[in-house]
């Protein structure tokens, strides 16, 4: 526990229930009575790489945006690199990256260098220590001649690699990506996932935890694969134990075999 | 940088979100010039409304050395540093949730105060640019009176205005957080301070009892100070109620609304409607 890079102990999430119209105004404030996590524990070293699966609202996003500190836990203990997320997000933000798929992230009137580096500054690196970095930084990324131009004349291929690049300015130690590819076509996905390979945790030795619907994707960089459904943690385990452990031969196979026979057991 | 004390820290944070925000307003060219042909036309209004409406009963209602069109174009201008303050700290948060920013933006080492401050200058900064450009319309065209203005107590008010009224705006950008839209704070405040702060007309041709109330509110000693600073060519000594009343506003509201700040960004984080809107 103490040398993980993230450690989830038993960690709950409730949200309060959509409310509309009159209910909505007549009582603002709602219990949280809405599961989204469900007692979940992990925990996953440095340089590893940890895949989060399950069907749309499984509860996905909000683990990533527990350990992120956007979001804190209604139970439970989530820590990363020894630093608690609800008591020490200060000390959390200076060590992990966040990039979520979407391609809207930044602002779109400014260069992607002005963009660098007020995010580098809002991070404490000095405007020229940041320089320094993005040239450092954006040269295997491919985003070296693109770096004075306007967001909004990008394509989203490299809107994605310059997200991914002001979420290693600050050299984080763990990388949370959620849905990375989710707009990239399938050559740029491709491209993308060998850069994070190649770069990012075989030359960097960064921890990477990612939420992913594209199975080719989680076979191809995890080294674990943690699959969630309703908010419950199935399974965590390589894909091989994962396999053994459903009796699958593929990892759809695996997933179709953990939802079922967790459906059977809660009805 | 990361040894720069944290002050030095913030400030060079703050002046960067500036540059932000000027480097966007820099990529949309036209908007600069129709600001500036605005204000003439909204100069020109209260020049013509003023001599329609100006009379020996008005003119003894009006601090010394005004006239009504001096005496409505600083209460406009002025009282527009409301105005921005208030929205000001809900369209920069509204902005950042629109373009997808927020929770890059909340990820960094910078805290939202921080951030929600840094976006406020820009506009603070643009509202001071307008606000020259309509007194130097006033001047050129309507014969608005600069001689013996006090400059630096204007400036002095200025500040401490600004303090004043980010608390409300910060109070405002809680309800938004919270409540996503339709911001009553926004409404009572620019309501009840139109009404009761002396913009288009002095506090003293309300009900006494609606002046006591007058004096409740920031805007009342702003306009006050402004234009005992700029038309009746106050000495700091003099505008020292004022701006010692704005200061208090600021001392009060600024610690209040930071903590309910805090509270509704840790509420959104709990009920999961930080993105919201």
């Amino acid at each position: 526990m103490k040398n993980s890079a993230l450690s989830l102990e038993n960690v709950e999430k409730y949200f309060p229930p959509a409310a509309s119209g009159w209910g909505a105004l007549l009582r603002p404030v709602f219990r949280l009575t809405v599961p989204a996590l469900r007692g979940i524990s992990l925990e996953v070293m440095p340089g590893e790489v940890l895949a989060v699966v399950g069907a749309n609202g499984a509860g996905k996003s909000t683990l990533l945006r527990i350990l992120t500190t956007l979001l804190i836990p209604t139970r439970g203990r989530a820590q990363v690199c020894g630093f608690d997320v609800a008591r020490e997000p200060a000390k959390v933000r200076l060590r992990i990256g966040y990039h979520t798929g979407g391609d809207a992230c930044f602002y779109s009137r400014l260069t992607a260098r002005e963009n660098l580096v007020l995010f580098a500054v809002l991070n404490n690196i000095s405007e020229a220590e940041a320089s320094k970095r993005i040239e450092e930084i954006t040269g295997p990324f491919g985003l070296g001649e693109l770096l004075d131009r306007q967001v909004r004349t990008l394509s989203t291929g490299n809107i994605h690699r310059l997200g991914l690049a002001r979420a290693m300015l600050h050299r984080p130690a763990v990388l949370v990506l959620d849905e990375p590819t989710r707009s990239l076509d399938p050559l740029a996905a491709a491209e993308f996932r060998r850069f994070l390979l190649r770069d990012i945790v075989g030359a960097r030795g960064t921890t990477m935890i990612f939420a992913s619907h594209m199975l080719a994707e989680v076979e191809q960089l995890a080294g674990r694969i943690a699959v969630l459904d309703s908010g419950l943690m199935l399974a965590c385990d390589n894909l091989a134990g994962l396999k053994s452990a459903t009796g699958a031969e593929t990892l759809e196979e695996s997933l179709e075999t953990l939802t079922r026979r967790a459906s059977r057991e809660t009805s | 940088m990361k040894d720069s004390p944290q002050f030095i820290l913030t400030l060079r944070k703050l002046a960067l979100l500036f540059r932000r925000d000027f480097a966007v307003a820099r990529s949309y060219r036209a908007a600069f010039g129709i600001e500036i042909f605005q204000a003439l036309f909204e100069s020109a209004a209260f020049y013509f409304l003023s001599r329609f409406v100006e009379s020996p009963k008005l003119q003894r209602a009006l601090p010394p050395g005004a006239n009504y069109f001096s005496f409505a174009l600083v209460g406009i201008a002025f009282f527009d540093y409301l105005s921005v303050a208030l929205s000001t700290f809900d369209a920069s948060l509204q902005e950042a949730r629109q373009n997808g920013t927020l929770e890059n933006l909340l990820v960094t080492q910078t805290s939202l105060p921080v951030i929600l401050a840094g976006s406020s200058l820009y506009p603070f900064a643009l509202m001071s640019l307008r606000t020259a450009i309509y007194i130097a319309w006033g001047a050129l065209l309507f014969g608005f009176p600069l001689q013996g203005a006090n400059w630096l107590g204007a400036f002095l008010v200025l500040g401490a205005s600004v303090l004043a009224f980010s608390g409300l705006g910060i109070l405002s950008a809680s309800y938004l957080l919270i409540f996503k839209r339709g911001n009553p704070v926004n409404w009572a405040f620019l309501g009840l301070s139109s009404m009761l702060g002396g913009m288009l007309y002095p506090i003293s041709v309300l009900p006494v009892w609606l002046q006591y109330a007058a004096r409740l509110i920031p805007v009342t000693y702003s306009l006050e100070g402004m234009r005992a600073a700029i038309l009746g060519h106050a000495s700091l000594r003099e505008l020292l109620p004022s701006i010692a009343g704005l200061l208090l506003f600021a001392i009060i509201l600024l610690p209040i609304s930071f903590a309910i700040f805090a509270w509704a960004l840790r509420r959104t984080k709990i009920t999961g409607t930080l993105t919201h809107f």
